[in-house]
């Protein structure tokens, strides 16, 4: 090669920009002494398998079916790049085209991508979306009105997203009862979009929001973010009318890993497949008229549309999808039912419990509640989470830390892995704190 | 074939649950919301599940099934160790929403892997939260358009990009509101400091550039483009896709730049998964600190009376950068792929150049091998360089135009015929200023043989007949795939009883 050390091969970087001395940091390790540093680290997190929770608040412990795990972590999976060379890629390309049917049929939308990055960007996603497809009609300019239940965590992201494209996010508000206010509903009607959870983040769902298409109309678009564990039993949006379905894919399929990498489902009608973020795997034909699948509609994406493109999003989060491919496989439509009535019979069952002990109300008690409910304390929730700490109990989350004015509400979880015994505690440890505070 | 929505066995088969809590009980549910008909999802049992996802993943190619010389995507060997890591309860089932102390062994990664990523890129403060590149490049351009709002200077409205530049680059900053300017590569795919000079203006608010460039060569004008954006009042943004080929040789720092995005998943090894998940942390200079989503992770010596579980000597606290653009993504990023890239750089530690001197060599070499076959087999004439070099960094690019004209044979067809070889194919026609483009790199993991091997056959497809090119892939599960068939007739989900 002409060249006589590997200094010669970093001679092109100018002497002023060169660096000199060598990276602070510590001296390489073996693998045994990572892996035992790994343990000791991680092994002092307090695992929410290890004691009794009940925290949820947007992420689920679910039961993964072991066959996931086994499956995903085959290195053909594994360590592959994005399908550029579908001849060889043949098989993650038709994993996501099934993925992609699976949540189509789940949401009872025709059109879903191969995943966005979480619930978060997925809702901001669909909000952009919503305001290139119907702005031009739009009386309300630029205009999208968003429930006024969401985390403050993603409100943040959405604005993140929106603020570029210069988007006005009206508040659209609730009842007293938890409940989409349909009066603040009529007032959406000729903007751009209307979003809404189902369940929202207090676990209420409301039937309410399957009128929301027919207040708003065709011109805006009904965005709807659903927990995909529900769909088994609960109505999918697609037949009340939604556009646009979005949502966290985490308890299909992925652990917990505090929040990431999990995945953003993205489904949606035609009318906005053009204008959708992501990559999109379609079904084709190879020269000899064999079936293959190859990406497609790829002249939205950046790589092609550069500053033009609908989304900047190029690495997804096609790995966990695909765990949740697995899980849903694994659980076929009786399951999926069996799934969500399973998180259900818990969630009814901790709050059947919880509301006969004195000092507890269920805050919306009339509400149907998916997976997790709140209760209003006569004191602060944070103090309640506390003490029930310190008995080994993860007790909900603190809603004062998303509402300033729900400090006294504690936001309870429970799934398929909650037991009666749990459900004991966490009554039993209310109980003596209601005992301390009174 | 093995299709998943052709089986459907019997009703209930999938695996078995144990009942429900409350069997007896009516569950709360309105009429109206009540699923009428369950969804028509596939029923398989668990080895049908575990036969199609087998048979799937052997149609599959990764890293672990052959060499893979993607360009600019830095696909090298992903450690089983961090798998391993990954699995440990202590990540894998723990929640960003439980208190400080049931964290402190995570967040003390955390603050490592900032530390550890602000000093290799000569930054001043990290985050993590950011979960692919691209939008690591959406947060640190917010991050610079709050910070230009802040001292009074919202007439920042224009970033400006080299042509050579990845699409993501001008996606994410018109994304954040932003007009883009493009400025063209000289004739040997430099920077051109003239066009820089008449793009840059009051208006400017930043430039984004990688480099090493997306054609592999390490931009020597660097120094004097940040002092020409700085003079204008701009920032310098510096897309870190290419971060794995100056990893301690020099840093984005030193090179002037501002604000720069980490690739978890190309230069710290997270596997790409077919196509995430990646992870993005981005890093910035003291004056943009402020302005980045958090939280961050803290740390403060522990009072007299305090323990701590993981250090003698510190608590580790969440902390909220005080004009903070938000947060991006919900929780704090993809942890699972930072916790795997703290295993793969505490392999390297401190001789994390190593890393960089491998890849920088293997390019090289490979390059180098590459020519020599191609004049021992008399095909040197079938491309050119994509620009002129003595040396590269981590990946080269070539010009197949000259084949394209001789025998119609073009980068796509020399692609598909690497595919018959073994081979996951190159980059090809990116980036977009040279035609007919071919993006090799090898990355630090493969050995001498491997090299060899791949440059040997790369020439025996130069000297293959075009006819033969033109048909191939021909030992792959399908032939080439009918990309506008794909487009012309949407098939974008199963749909019962449809044949084509």
């Amino acid at each position: 090669m002409g060249l006589s050390s590997i200094d010669d091969l970093f001679s092109d970087i100018p002497e002023e920009v060169r660096m000199t001395a060598t990276l602070p940091l510590p001296a390489p390790q073996s693998e045994e002494e990572i892996l035992a540093d790994a343990r000791r680290l991680l092994g002092a997190n307090v695992p929410l398998s290890e004691r009794v929770s009940f925290l949820g608040a947007g992420l689920y412990q679910n039961f993964v079916p072991s066959a996931v795990f086994q499956l995903v972590n085959r290195g053909e999976f594994l360590t592959a790049y994005t399908p550029y060379q579908p001849e060889v890629s043949q098989g993650m390309l038709q994993a996501m085209w099934e993925y992609q049917s699976m949540i189509c049929d789940l949401t009872a939308l025709p059109v879903s991508n191969v995943s966005v990055y979480d619930a978060s960007t997925a809702a901001a996603e669909a909000i952009t979306c919503a305001v290139r497809v119907h702005n031009r009609k739009a009386s309300q300019k630029n205009t999208v009105w968003v429930s006024e239940l969401l985390p403050p965590e993603k409100m943040s992201v959405i604005h993140n997203y929106c603020q570029g494209s210069d988007i006005i996010l009206k508040t659209l508000l609730h009842t007293a009862d938890g409940h989409v206010d349909l009066a603040s509903a009529q007032s959406a009607a000729g903007s751009c979009g209307i979003y809404v959870e189902q369940p929202n983040c207090l676990g209420i769902l409301d039937e309410g929001i399957c009128g929301l298409k027919e207040i708003i109309g065709a011109d805006t678009a009904l965005i709807i973010a659903v927990q995909p564990t529900s769909l088994g039993l609960i109505e999918a949006p697609g037949n009340y009318g939604a556009d646009i379905v979005v949502g966290e894919g985490q308890p299909l399929g992925s652990p917990l890993t505090f929040g990431g990498p999990i995945y953003g489902i993205f489904a949606c009608t035609d009318k906005y497949l053009r204008q959708m973020p992501g990559r999109i795997v379609g079904r084709s034909i190879d020269g000899e008229g064999r079936e293959a699948y190859c990406l497609t509609l790829s002249t939205r994406e950046q790589h092609i549309r550069r500053h033009r493109a609908t989304s900047n999003i190029c690495t997804n989060e096609t790995l966990i999808a695909l765990m949740g491919a697995i899980h849903i496989s694994m659980l076929g439509p009786e399951g999926m039912r069996d799934l969500a009535i399973r998180n259900m019979a818990a969630c009814q069952a901790t709050k059947q419990r919880l509301a006969a002990i004195q000092g507890i109300t269920i805050t919306h008690g009339e509400a149907s509640h998916y997976n997790e409910f709140s209760i209003t304390l006569p004191s602060k929730a944070s103090e309640a989470l506390v003490y029930l700490d310190q008995k080994g109990i993860i007790g909900g989350h603190d809603l004062g830390r998303w509402f300033g004015s729900r400090e006294n509400e504690l936001l309870i979880c429970a799934t398929d892995q909650t037991s009666a015994a749990d459900i004991d505690a966490l009554a039993n440890g209310l109980e003596s704190w209601l005992e301390v505070i009174s | 074939m093995s299709h998943l929505y052709g089986h459907f066995g019997a009703e209930g088969a999938g695996y078995s649950q144990p009942s429900a809590l409350l069997s007896s009980t009516k569950l709360n549910i309105p009429s109206s919301l009540r699923r009428k008909e369950l969804p028509a999802l596939p029923r398989l049992s668990e080895p049908e599940v575990v036969r199609h996802y087998t048979w799937l993943s052997k149609r599959n190619f990764g890293i672990d099934t052959g060499f893979y010389p993607l360009g600019s995507c830095t696909m090298k060997h992903n450690p089983r160790v961090n798998e391993v890591i990954a699995q440990i309860p202590g990540i894998a089932d723990i929640h960003p929403l439980q208190p400080e102390h049931h964290l402190q062994g995570l967040m003390s990664i955390f603050f490592e892997m900032q530390v550890m990523l602000a000093t290799c890129a000569g930054m001043d403060a990290v985050t993590l939260q950011p979960v692919a590149g691209a939008q690591g490049e959406f947060t640190a351009i917010r991050c610079i358009q709050e910070y230009h709002r802040t001292i009074g200077e919202s007439q920042r409205t224009k970033v400006i990009v080299p042509d050579s530049a990845h699409g993501t680059n001008p996606a994410s900053a018109s994304m954040a509101g932003y007009d883009i300017i493009e400025i063209p590569s000289t004739v040997d795919g430099r920077l051109d400091l003239d066009a820089l000079s008449a793009a840059v203006g009051d208006d400017t608010a930043a430039m984004m550039i990688t480099n090493p460039n997306t054609l592999g060569i390490f931009e020597e004008d660097i120094a004097a483009a940040a002092l020409i954006v700085h003079a204008a009042g701009g920032q310098m943004y510096y897309d870190g896709a290419n971060f794995n080929a100056i990893l301690g040789k020099t840093s984005p720092g030193l090179m002037g730049f501002d604000a720069v995005h980490y690739n978890l998943h190309k230069t710290f090894s997270q596997p790409h998964g077919g196509g995430g998940p990646g992870s993005g942390p981005i890093g910035v200079k003291s004056h943009l600190a402020d302005y980045l989503p958090g939280p961050l992770v803290g740390r403060r010596v522990l009072a007299l009376n305090e323990k701590s579980n993981v250090s003698d000597a510190w608590y580790y606290n969440w902390v909220e950068p005080t004009k903070s653009i938000g947060k991006v993504q919900m929780w704090h990023g993809n942890s699972g792929a930072v916790v795997r890239s703290w295993a793969f750089y505490r392999r390297y530690g401190n001789e994390l150049e190593t890393m960089s001197e491998h890849a920088v060599l293997n390019a090289n070499y490979l390059r180098h091998r590459i020519m020599e076959e191609a004049k021992a087999a008399g095909v040197s004439d079938a491309f050119t360089d994509g620009a002129p070099a003595d040396i590269v960094k981590h990946e080269f690019t070539l010009s197949l135009l000259p084949l394209k004209e001789s025998k119609g044979v073009g980068a796509m067809d020399v692609a598909k015929g690497l595919l018959d070889h073994g081979y996951m194919a190159p980059t090809v026609y990116f980036p977009l200023v040279v035609p007919e483009c071919m993006m090799i790199e090898p990355t630090e993991t493969e050995s001498k043989e491997v090299l060899d091997a791949f440059a040997e056959n790369f020439v025996k497809v130069l000297t293959e007949d075009a006819k033969v090119l033109h048909a191939a892939p021909k030992s792959t599960p399908v032939g080439r795939v009918d990309e506008v068939h794909a487009a012309r007739n949407l098939w974008l989900r199963h749909e019962k009883g449809r044949q084509s």
